[in-house]
């Protein structure tokens, strides 16, 4: 019986939780004039549906494509340079590794707002930016770069020192060892902080738009944004564009959310 | 021969792992170190608007700090930044903590419900910004709607446009969105702790509060460092959410230093005083990062 | 890349035949949405003129100006861009836009005699033509008749001073239903100066005279509409489409907004709607207007400054359908549509046009309005007094303009 009390408590603290997601689908099926109603329809009395429209008229299939690309462009990067990074930084004393770990936390500081000037400076001066979606990878991949490895790093600190030395004593070389014995065992950190890299990185906005100048090239935020500055006024159109372009995120997710979940509750050592 | 030796040395011990921190480093050094250092650069310069393109600029001295020192909105800025940081941070932080435990109970479903939480992580902030400017609007907000049918508030409370709430409807954004990243990284962090440990503890007598003061808080330990500072780094990040709510209104009540600083740069045009925000902020997280490296190093010694 | 590969193939086509035109691709930054005017108009022109292709890239209002400034220092500009008209002198100052007037002057499809004056003087720095403006649009005041009827008022006598604007306003406020009798934009951007000045400068202020009585009454006007809670607070976040928006809803009586929002709000409002002139301090005030629109400008280091000029004559030669097509006043004065949509609209906002005042020009301008927008915000949120926030803000002017 406690055991689905909990259950329905669980549920409750998610429908809290996500009401601001079902907000925005509740509103993308409204009439633009039923959405100034007060009091607020909590469910769309004449529900219309617009996404065939919106999706239509915006092309929108072409951009999230792009995004794709970065995102996954993005998330290999980061877990080519991070995994080992992190693995090392968890071993690894002294006042270098130190150094290196706070060089990983303090280069992250500022937001992309902030830095996308100087990078657009420094990239034009090399000629990146004739390669737009490849210069938008390798900057979002410096930020993504940080968390990876702070969080897989925490993930490895938890296989403990005997594995590897007991790897190392059959023979293996510390090579081996990572990739045989280290590697399987921290499976679920990394998959789960991969997966958030990459629906972060799905979502950047910042260096998409300022370095990708061609529209085809464009990623879904990129064009989510320019359909919210121009049509300020147009709500529901907003709400069906995000809708959208939430749907291929979370279908993904649903569909590999066993997986995650699973390596969650497993923990780094079952 | 001399090849061999190379490789040996990439094979083994500290090369090895040497050799896989050099690499990510080099990375971040050549894709951050450089707009980190422009900026501290442009902080001590006079800058033009038209001169982005170059590092060559008149030197101005500590000019731009005194200048932005003076600025009758620099004290309350920074408070407001100190109130966004602490009361993210705390809530987001704590949530995330309850939520992680409660889902460590066994019962049906767990798995899939706590997969849920997920979907504040998916949104991408300016969508997040857009959906809570429609739930905060003060005449036809949603939230206001269900706080009157509760009976809790009498009028409407503005939410963005009243200086008393505008920075707290932010902040209350800004924990929705941080709750997912902190209850995950706490759940992995808590999946890590064998189950043996509380047995044991159960056995010698400990309830629930013991058990959670002496087993789980000192083994969260490194989590909790890694979680606290990404949480502070990322806040001092979050610049979608106040540009989508209060653009840091009304009459800067909502306004914090990241927002501050990218108005001086590009809306105003005073691009070195939007630098010497930045390089403050760089100070700051400098301090964040000693302290986060400290708390590793105390993992590292017990 | 793009423009290496094409040179590429100019140089080869030119080889090979020197009969054809080598085709050339104009880069094309616009600020098109909702109506997609660049996009149609470069349409047409593509049609005739195969030679000339427009690749056209869709920039945010917010970001236009960064975009500008980071394009020009890094040499990245495209051949033609769009700016506010206030930007174009803060740009032109620098010396990174093509001066206009000869071509403009030499133009056989341009005649700089037909101009609207304020748009025309608004892309002008020292006495060079730097912008082509888009059109021109101005602010009026649209109220909903039927809301008039149900409170007792004369829909066809809309208030026109200040104090109508109040008695009417009170009259239109229905605070049960979250009814307000008036709405204008005072959120914390360029839209709440370009809304506050005609106010200030029917009173005798303007953006260089901000602290004097009249501009002071202007802001304390403003203060007490919201105080009487006849305006909503949100004032404080709503930009002019989110205003325009709660007038569709039928949740404000009377507005003030530009003459964009008419195709919208032909095609969205369910209710009788009328526009009026703005409202003046008091019988036999001055008349003021803002002035808005974007304009055009080509970057000095455009390669194809002359297709650029051509598209621009183009879309001037268009001029007489924009009323109608995209709901702005044309930059044409003698462009005036046959048959135009809405005429009593387009009666008023012809009218008051001629009362439009540009802002500026001046090459600081982003400050200047930032300094006028702390103090409306300042004063709407009770932070200080009108005339104390409009005292700071004619320092901090007086100090960018010396």
């Amino acid at each position: 019986m406690k055991r689905y009390l909990l259950l329905a408590l669980a549920l409750l603290f998610a429908a809290i939780y996500l009401f601001p997601v079902y907000w925005m689908y509740a509103t993308a099926l409204k009439t633009s004039g039923s959405i100034f109603k007060y009091p607020p329809e909590l469910w769309p009395s004449e529900p219309l549906v617009q996404v065939s429209r919106v999706f239509a008229e915006h092309d929108i299939g072409r951009y999230l494509w792009n995004s794709l690309l970065v995102a996954s462009g993005i998330t290999a990067i980061t877990m080519l340079l991070g995994t080992g990074a992190a693995y090392a930084l968890a071993n690894a004393r002294g006042t270098k590794a130190n150094i290196a770990l706070f060089l990983v936390i303090v280069l992250q500081v500022l937001p992309p707002s902030l830095m996308v000037t100087p990078l657009f400076v420094a990239f034009n001066h090399v000629g990146l930016l004739d390669y737009p979606r490849t210069a938008v990878v390798l900057a979002t991949a410096a930020k993504t770069l940080a968390f990876y490895i702070v969080l897989c790093r925490a993930t490895f600190t938890q296989v403990p020192r005997e594995l590897k030395d007991a790897a190392l004593v059959d023979g293996n070389s510390h090579l081996g060892a990572f990739f045989l014995i280290i590697l399987p065992l921290a499976r679920n950190g990394i998959l789960i902080t991969s997966v958030l890299v990459f629906l972060q990185s799905f979502g950047e906005y910042v260096y998409s738009r300022s370095f990708i100048a061609t529209r085809e090239l464009q990623t879904a935020t990129v064009n989510l944004a320019t359909y919210l500055s121009a049509n300020s006024a147009d709500w529901v159109g907003l709400m069906n564009y995000a809708g959208i372009y939430v749907a291929p995120i979370l279908i993904v997710f649903i569909l590999l959310q066993r997986q995650i979940v699973t390596g969650l509750t497993s923990g780094a050592l079952k | 021969m001399l090849q061999s030796g190379f490789a040996k040395y990439l094979r083994d011990g500290k090369g090895f792992e040497g050799t896989l921190i050099v690499a990510a480093v080099l990375y971040l050094l050549v894709f951050a170190a450089f707009p980190l250092i422009y900026t501290v650069v442009m902080s001590f310069q006079e800058v033009d608007m038209f001169t982005l393109g170059t590092l060559v600029r008149p030197f101005a001295g500590l000019q731009n700090y005194t200048d932005l020192f003076h600025r009758p909105e620099f004290a309350p800025i920074v408070w407001n930044t100190v109130i966004f940081v602490t009361l993210s941070i705390a809530f987001q932080l704590t949530i995330g903590f309850a939520l992680a435990l409660f889902f460590l109970q066994d019962f049906p479903g767990s798995t899939y419900v706590r997969g849920l939480f997920l979907a504040g992580w998916i949104l991408p902030a300016l969508v997040v910004g857009a959906v809570w400017r429609w739930i905060f609007a003060g005449d036809f907000g949603v939230l206001n709607y269900a706080l009157q049918s509760l009976g809790l508030i009498d009028g409407q409370i503005y939410w963005l446009s009243d200086p008393a709430y505008a920075l707290y409807s932010v902040i209350i954004a800004n924990i929705w969105l941080g709750i997912p990243f902190n209850m995950i990284l706490l759940s992995v962090g808590l999946a890590g702790i064998p189950g043996d440990v509380y047995e044991a503890a159960e056995m010698d007598g400990a309830n629930v509060f013991q058990r959670f003061l002496t087993i789980t808080l000192p083994m969260m330990g490194p989590t909790l460092g890694a979680v606290i500072a990404l949480g502070v780094i990322f806040t001092l990040q979050q610049f979608d959410l106040v540009a989508a709510l209060t653009q840091g209104g009304p009459a800067n009540a909502s306004n914090v230093a990241q927002y501050w600083s990218w108005q001086m740069s590009f809306q105003t045009y005073e691009i070195s005083g939007g630098a010497t925000v930045a390089t403050m902020m760089i100070a700051l997280v400098i301090v964040v990062a000693v302290i986060y490296v400290r708390s590793v190093q105390r993992e590292q010694s017990f | 890349m793009m423009r290496k590969l094409l040179l590429g193939l100019v140089f080869s086509t030119a080889a090979t035949s020197a009969v054809i035109a080598a085709p050339v691709t104009l880069q094309v930054w616009a600020l098109d949405e909702p109506v997609h005017f660049t996009e149609n108009m470069a349409k047409e022109f593509e049609a005739k003129n195969p030679d000339i292709k427009l690749d056209i890239k869709l920039v945010n209002f917010a970001n236009i100006l960064n975009d500008t400034i980071r394009a020009v220092s890094t040499n990245t500009a495209p051949d033609l861009l769009m700016l506010d008209n206030p930007d174009i002198a803060s740009v032109a100052s620098h010396d990174v836009l093509l001066d206009l007037s000869d071509r403009i002057a030499a133009s056989k499809v341009v005649d700089a005699k037909n101009f609207y004056p304020g748009p025309i003087n608004q892309s002008t720095w020292k006495g060079k033509i730097y912008g082509f403006p888009r059109g021109g649009n101005t602010l009026g005041l649209y109220y909903n008749a039927d809301l008039f009827k149900a409170a007792g008022l004369d829909p066809t006598k809309p208030p026109q001073t200040w104090d109508e604007i109040s008695a009417a306003a009170a009259k239109l406020t229905d605070a049960k239903k979250r009814q307000y009798g008036f709405g204008f934009s005072a959120v914390a951007t360029e839209e709440s100066t370009f809304q506050f000045l005609p106010w200030a400068q029917s009173a005798g202020g303007d953006f260089n005279a901000i602290n004097t009585d009249g501009s002071v009454r202007a802001l304390q006007f403003w203060q007490k509409l919201v105080d009487d809670k006849v305006a909503t607070p949100e004032v404080l976040v709503l930009n002019q489409p989110d205003l325009g928006s709660q007038f569709v809803a039928g949740n404000i009586g009377m507005i003030v907004t530009g003459c964009w929002e008419l195709p919208r709000f032909a095609k969205e409002v369910k209710f009788d709607w009328r526009v009026a002139l703005m409202p003046i301090e008091k019988a036999g005030a001055p008349r003021a207007s803002a002035l808005g629109e974007l304009a055009y400008a080509v970057p000095k280091t455009s390669a194809h400054p002359d297709e650029a000029f051509k598209f621009l004559e183009y879309i001037y030669s268009q001029s007489s359908r924009d009323w109608n097509e995209y709901g702005w006043l044309p930059l044409d004065q003698t462009a005036t549509p046959k048959d135009p949509k809405w005429p009593e609209a387009y009666s008023v906002f012809a009218e008051q046009m001629k009362y439009a005042r540009g802002r500026g020009p001046s090459p600081v301008w982003p400050k200047v309005s930032k300094a006028i927008q702390t103090a409306i915000q300042d004063t709407l949120t009770h932070k200080t007094d009108a005339k104390t926030a409009l005292d700071t803000a004619q320092a901090t002017i007086d100090g960018l303009i010396k």
